[in-house]
């Protein structure tokens, strides 16, 4: 794993590549181009070693948004030519085109979005981040939010359980069950919060608010690769427009 | 009172962000293991603009979409509706907004005219009118009926967000009400919601 070029790359490389892929997406015409993008996408995630999360991913994520915006499209795009007609329900050819752009067209940059997540850890990212002008406190933020979820989730499930026992109804009509949202949710944010003078003394005992520049024990390099990646990528948007709109 | 803006960025206010990301997460599961009909995923977005001002909420209804986008990225483009609610709930709260019931049913059903606003033209433009919700099967009946695709989605989303953006801001004003005073005064927009207020 760790000796994977694809995984290595700084992550500003492959958020600019999802970026690229965002733009040549938009750019290009038609909705063949835009599902040609696709298989690439799973060629990198099987060179980078997370074919397997990132299909996972897409089919749960993806997959049904775009039937349902396909099957939208294609009963209820204005158009002329009628292919077929049952009652009030008229499949038309422009509906079918349309349908298959903006499909090719989410189906794209959603899983170059996917996939970038797959191939970089969110604290790399957020590191790059910073090191492009990100407050320290922003990072800290981002990073700590994503730790706090899994502990919070823990926690609310502990609550739920403590107050069925004690006799709050989970199951039944819509309103008992409404009734249980407010008893679990209200010690989970006034304990959470009582947690937050704690956190705010911690970092301020490690002059975390000091107006001086932090040294991080987490270090990312840039290798020649990052460096002419970027430019491969801006060279070809600007090609693209150039043959797309002045050609 | 006057502020600017980077008063409102203080040490507690930061730390609450992490919290109400969480609880926006937190509280669309357990609506879903409570079997709800509404999402209630906005309750930490609300909560951060009441007592936390506009910009912080702001930041919250990004983080929590970019953390949502992460798993599915048809969260992203809806970062600016979870912003729009942010920065809505935070000026409602510094006029007084949910000071009261009667008021914060008004600024639900406010917070439910900006969501709308802002994440029909979304889901228009970006995913031609439906994204596989509960909404959406609305949206369709609506357009098989034979409305204009904007107003079916329009309505759709009102008819889907109305009762969960009411209910949110109750729930936000009966959990800020239990806050207590010391944690309050800490906050940009806490004095409003201190008890000490009432006492004569």
């Amino acid at each position: 794993m760790k000796q994977n070029i694809l995984l290595q790359l700084h992550p500003m490389t492959k958020f600019y590549f999802t970026l690229f892929i965002f733009a040549v997406v938009l750019i290009s015409p038609g909705y063949i181009f835009s599902f040609a993008i696709f298989p690439i996408l799973i060629l990198i995630a099987m060179l980078a070693g997370v074919a397997k999360e990132f299909l996972n991913i897409v089919i749960k994520a993806l997959v049904t948004v775009l039937i349902f915006i396909f099957i939208m499209q294609m009963f209820f795009y204005p158009g002329e030519n009628v292919l077929w007609e049952w009652g009030i329900f008229e499949i038309k050819q422009e509906g079918i085109k349309y349908g298959l752009l903006l499909t090719s067209r989410i189906l794209a940059i959603g899983s170059a979005f996917i996939l970038f997540f797959r191939m970089t850890e969110v604290r790399d990212f957020v590191k790059s981040l910073e090191d492009i002008g990100l407050p320290p406190m922003g990072a800290y933020v981002v990073l700590s939010t994503l730790q706090i979820i899994p502990e919070m989730r823990r926690q609310a499930n502990t609550i739920m359980e403590a107050q069925k026992t004690r006799g709050v109804e989970t199951e039944g009509s819509i309103f008992v069950r409404a009734k249980a949202f407010i008893p679990t949710l209200t010690p989970l944010i006034l304990s959470s919060i009582a947690g937050t003078e704690e956190r705010a003394i911690t970092l301020e005992s490690r002059a975390f608010s000091a107006p001086v520049k932090k040294t991080s024990l987490h270090q990312l390099s840039k290798s020649n690769m990052d460096r002419a990646l970027p430019i491969v990528f801006a060279l070809v948007v600007i090609g693209l427009i150039v043959w797309r709109f002045f050609l | 009172m006057k502020r600017s803006f980077k008063d409102d960025f203080n040490m507690m206010a930061m730390l609450l962000i992490p919290i109400a990301v969480a609880v926006n997460l937190v509280g669309f599961q357990l609506a879903n293991v409570l079997r709800l009909p509404i999402f209630l995923d906005t309750i930490g977005t609300i909560i951060v603009g009441v007592i936390a001002g506009p910009w912080v909420a702001l930041l919250t209804g990004l983080i929590t979409n970019l953390i949502n986008g992460i798993f599915n990225p048809v969260y992203f483009p809806y970062a600016l509706t979870s912003i729009a609610i942010g920065v809505g709930a935070g000026y409602l709260s510094k006029y007084g907004f949910f000071k009261s019931v009667p008021k914060t049913i008004i600024s639900g059903i406010i917070i439910t005219f900006i969501a709308v606003i802002v994440s029909a033209p979304i889901t228009v433009f970006v995913f031609g009118g439906v994204t596989g919700n509960t909404s959406s099967l609305i949206t369709a009946a609506f357009l098989a009926s034979g409305q204009e695709l904007w107003s079916a989605v329009f309505s759709s989303s009102f008819i889907t967000e109305v009762a969960d953006k009411v209910v949110s801001v109750l729930i936000v004003y009966f959990i800020v009400k239990a806050m207590s005073d010391r944690y309050l005064s800490k906050m940009n927009y806490g004095d409003l919601y201190m008890k000490r207020n009432n006492r004569k």
